[in-house]
């Protein structure tokens, strides 16, 4: 008996801190990733996606302070298999970074591609962000493919100080991780 | 257990430095690094209580076995650890407080509208110079505008040199460089993108650039417009770089407020994650403490639970129980005295457990005495309880011996009055030994009446011992010494008696025949009638002396008996039929009686003189009747010898076994003298008792089978 009540403390901890483990690492959804479109073009597959970013108040009021905010772009292209688990044929991960220039009162982008581009207000540097255009998937025709894709504000890149508080979901931005079926492409 | 707790608390300690090492380094606050010792430092704590929680588990579980030192321990336990806790507590309060104030203060209003206001400045500062550019701008415009195109350089070159701009650029739609006018003589100037010319060719606009983060630059577009319509359109770049000194401070402005915004924001992270390192640092170092004080109170409480358990022990009996010494301290020397206690104790033990057990055998030996004793020994109390008493005692009251025990001295007796005048006795002495008298003793005789006469010897001896005083009183039942002394003395009468008189008799005989013989011829005839009656009344006489004496002489003779195997039962018979008695005698016998050893001749006399007694008995009785019972016992014979004749009276029935003690008119009174006599050579036993209405029954018993 008292070794299953030391069991049953000790399990109690676990459970505890997984559930507040989980509830500081799931994303509040804030990204919407949609119009999904894969093209085809000189024998190379590409992705096209748009996004729908819900910032919040804070996150605006945060940039307009010159916090820079950089979000990551997570692609994992992946073969299914019948009995074998899936494979990942491709992953590719890619960053954009927005911020503002309080001195020269703009906003600037610095796109996947590491290109500048700087705007007079958020909504046109949003609205440069919000698009992603000619990702390549390098994928060839005759596989069963799924487009695991996933878009989150990265913690990590985050100015030192606000990583400190790891307890803090106000900085947990991101997409749901949508799986998009590809099928066979042709 | 404590080699684990050891080990935590050094881990603990550990993990402490470590933390506060990383705290005190905000690169590292930041870090994976810094996560894995917090999640180590909880992952740690947790262990810890789960550590603690299974001490206090045991110790519980101990206080309620009743464990010897548990309560001490959980006691010592408890203060160790409120020691601990109510200071690091209120340290940490405190802690918490000034940290939180401490953040709180980094943040100040007036710093913040200060950095507001530098970037503000700064941000006017560029707005005055792009609007000073803006009008160059316009101006250089009007004026090349206004000119031939081959003048344009050199109007360009000199307007820029009269405004002080580092570079103008003439520029078409088509992305031409028309015109080039800069300080530096080899600028080959970057073009500028279609849309910035094509917006440059409708209006004017400014911006400005950023140049490796350390140089500012204004960049202006404006239209120039000239009077020739069908010209192309034109488009002035005016590039010039704000003051260094301005543009380093409204830059480092830009930063600082950038990262003073980046702390305001982290503030709250800031409060959390220091306050969490200070509770981890306050729970490792509460949890570590506690640990150790499970050591510590272990390690005070050890001796005093040895010497508590010893101490129980001791109280058991134990006197083998050594503490292990420990230490030089007060708690060493309390065990080394205590460990010299316990062989003191012990020895001592030792010498009285020896003397218990001398006490034991002396008691034992005087129990055995008294209980093999036939002398009854009582011991009272000055309130006449019965204190002691063996078994010869409560024989002689026909008491159980543990009826008599803390009993009332007056209740037995109130049992058994026969022991009354004793009793009586032994009152008027304890009640007037209030001066402490000496020993007494007195014979008493009870029953004189009855067939059971006893001579009682009572001595009463006063004790007294720490509990008070006690009386011992000895009763001694000397009935049959007196009996025995009385025989003897009877014996010794009877012997002097017959040696005396039976000397004289023949010479009286033969002299008193002589006469007769001499003088019986000379005398007449009336004198020899005369002296023949006489001589022959002397010589009637001196035969009755001499039968007389011989029965004396048989009574005082020595014993001396010839034992044969004889068969009682025969010998009955055959006496009975000497005497030709047998309408009156009924014989009664068992089937088979055993052969004894006895004098044959001594016996027939016994059966003799007890028939003779028996006839004379029944002389005036009319159904004579005598009765003969031969019984066979274990390892004896019984015979019994009844009558209904006139009986023995009660007076003299008690000493009817002694010598000229008889009821009859005639005879010596030395039959039965003689039959006691015969019996007791024969180490029997012989009693006599009156029948109820009217008889005697004479009951014989003599052992059977050896010599």
């Amino acid at each position: 008996m008292r070794y299953f009540k030391r069991i049953s403390l000790i399990l109690i901890i676990i459970l505890f801190s997984l559930i507040l483990m989980n509830e500081y690492s799931m994303p509040n959804g804030k990204i919407l990733i949609k119009d999904i479109v894969v093209n085809k073009k000189n024998n190379f597959h590409y992705i096209n996606f748009n996004q729908e970013l819900n910032f919040d108040s804070l996150i605006i009021n945060a940039i307009n302070k010159g916090i820079p905010l950089v979000f990551k772009v997570v692609l994992r292209v992946v073969e299914k298999k019948e009995i074998w688990p899936t494979k990942i044929i491709k992953k590719e991960v890619r960053y954009y970074q927005i911020e503002y220039k309080a001195l020269r009162k703009i906003y600037r982008v610095i796109d996947t591609n590491g290109k500048i581009h700087e705007y007079k207000n958020i909504a046109e540097a949003t609205e440069k962000i919000l698009k992603i255009k000619e990702l390549e998937l390098a994928i060839d025709d005759n596989g069963d493919f799924e487009l695991w894709l996933n878009v989150s504000l990265d913690r990590k890149k985050l100015p030192k100080p606000l990583q400190v508080n790891y307890f803090d979901s106000t900085w947990n931005i991101s997409s749901e991780k949508g799986i998009h079926k590809l099928g066979k492409l042709n | 257990m404590k080699y684990i707790i050891t080990i935590v608390s050094f881990i603990g300690i550990a993990l402490l430095i470590l933390l506060a090492k990383a705290i005190s380094n905000s690169e590292l606050i930041s870090s994976d690094s810094f996560r894995i010792l917090l999640g180590l430092n909880i992952f740690f704590i947790c262990s810890l209580i789960v550590l603690i929680g299974f001490q206090i588990f045991r110790l519980l579980q101990s206080v309620k076995k009743e464990i010897i030192g548990s309560r001490l321990t959980l006691r010592l336990v408890m203060s160790f650890a409120l020691m601990g806790i109510v200071p690091v507590l209120i340290v940490y309060l405190v802690s918490v407080n000034f940290l939180t104030k401490s953040i709180e203060s980094w943040f100040d209003v007036k710093v913040e509208s200060a950095l507001e206001g530098g970037l503000t400045l700064g941000q006017k500062t560029i707005d005055i110079l792009m609007e000073d550019i803006e009008l160059k701008g316009k101006s250089i415009a009007y004026s090349i505008g206004n000119v031939a195109p081959e003048k344009r350089n050199s109007l360009l070159t000199d307007l820029r040199a009269k405004f002080g701009i580092q570079d103008a650029v003439i520029f078409d739609l088509n992305s031409i460089i028309i015109e080039v006018s800069s300080e530096k003589s080899n600028l080959i100037p970057p073009i500028p993108s279609i849309n910035d010319l094509e917006r440059g060719g409708r209006e004017f606009f400014g911006r400005i650039e950023e140049e490796d983060g350390e140089q500012i630059f204004l960049k202006t577009f404006t239209p120039i417009l000239t009077k020739n319509i069908n010209s192309k359109t034109l488009i002035l770049q005016l590039t010039q770089p704000i003051p260094p000194a301005i543009a380093n401070l409204a830059l480092s402005v830009e930063s600082v407020y950038g990262e003073y915004q980046q702390l305001t924001y982290s503030r709250n992270s800031l409060k959390i994650i220091y306050i969490l390192t200070l509770t981890l640092v306050l729970l490792l170092a509460l949890l570590s403490s506690v640990s150790a004080s499970f050591i510590i109170s272990r390690r005070f409480s050890s001796p005093l639970a040895m010497l508590a358990d010893a101490t129980k022990q001791i109280s058991k009996g134990n006197y083998k129980k050594i503490i292990s010494e420990q230490g030089k301290d007060e708690i060493g020397v309390l065990i080394r005295s205590f460990n010299s206690m316990t062989s003191q104790l012990e020895d001592a033990t030792k010498n009285s457990e020896k003397d218990r057990e001398r006490v034991e055998i002396a008691r034992t030996f005087l129990e055995t005495i008294l209980a093999h004793l036939t002398t009854g020994v009582i011991v009272l109390d000055e309130k006449k309880i019965i204190q002691l008493n063996n078994i010869a005692a409560s024989k002689m009251l026909k008491i159980k011996p543990t009826d008599m025990s803390n009993k009332l001295m007056s209740e037995i007796i109130n049992k058994n009055l026969l022991f009354k005048p004793l009793y009586e006795y032994v009152e008027s002495y304890i009640n007037n030994n209030k001066e402490n008298k000496k020993e007494t003793s007195q014979e008493f005789k009870l029953n004189k009446d009855s067939e059971q006469e006893r001579t009682i010897m009572l001595q009463v001896t006063p004790l007294k011992d720490n509990k008070g005083k006690s009386y011992v009183l000895v009763i001694d039942d000397v009935s049959e010494v007196t009996q025995v002394q009385r025989h003897r003395a009877w014996g010794e009468i009877a012997r002097r008696l017959a040696h005396e008189i039976k000397n004289p008799l023949t010479p009286i005989q033969l002299s008193a025949e002589r006469i007769q013989h001499k003088f019986k011829s000379k005398l007449s005839k009336e004198d020899s009638e005369i002296l023949e009656r006489s001589t022959n009344t002397i010589v009637n006489q001196v035969n009755a002396l001499k039968i007389m004496v011989n029965e004396f002489a048989e009574y005082a003779r020595p014993p001396k008996t010839q034992k044969d195997a004889v068969k009682i039962d025969n010998l009955i018979d055959e006496v009975v039929d000497l005497y030709d008695i047998d309408k009156i005698v009924k014989i009664k016998k068992d089937k088979k009686i055993p052969i004894i050893y006895a004098d044959q001749n001594k016996l027939r006399q016994v059966i003799i003189n007890l028939l003779e007694n028996s006839q004379d008995a029944l002389k005036q009785i009319k159904n004579k009747e005598i009765k003969i019972f031969l019984n066979s016992k274990s390892n004896e014979i019984e015979l019994v010898l009844e009558d209904n004749g006139i009986g023995i009276p009660d007076m003299i029935i008690g000493r009817i076994f002694e010598p000229y003690v008889t009821s009859k008119k005639t005879g010596t009174g030395l039959g039965l003298a003689i039959v006691h006599k015969i019996i007791e050579e024969h180490k029997g036993k012989i009693t006599i008792k009156r029948i109820k209405n009217s008889g005697t029954r004479v009951t014989i018993n003599l052992k059977s089978g050896n010599k």
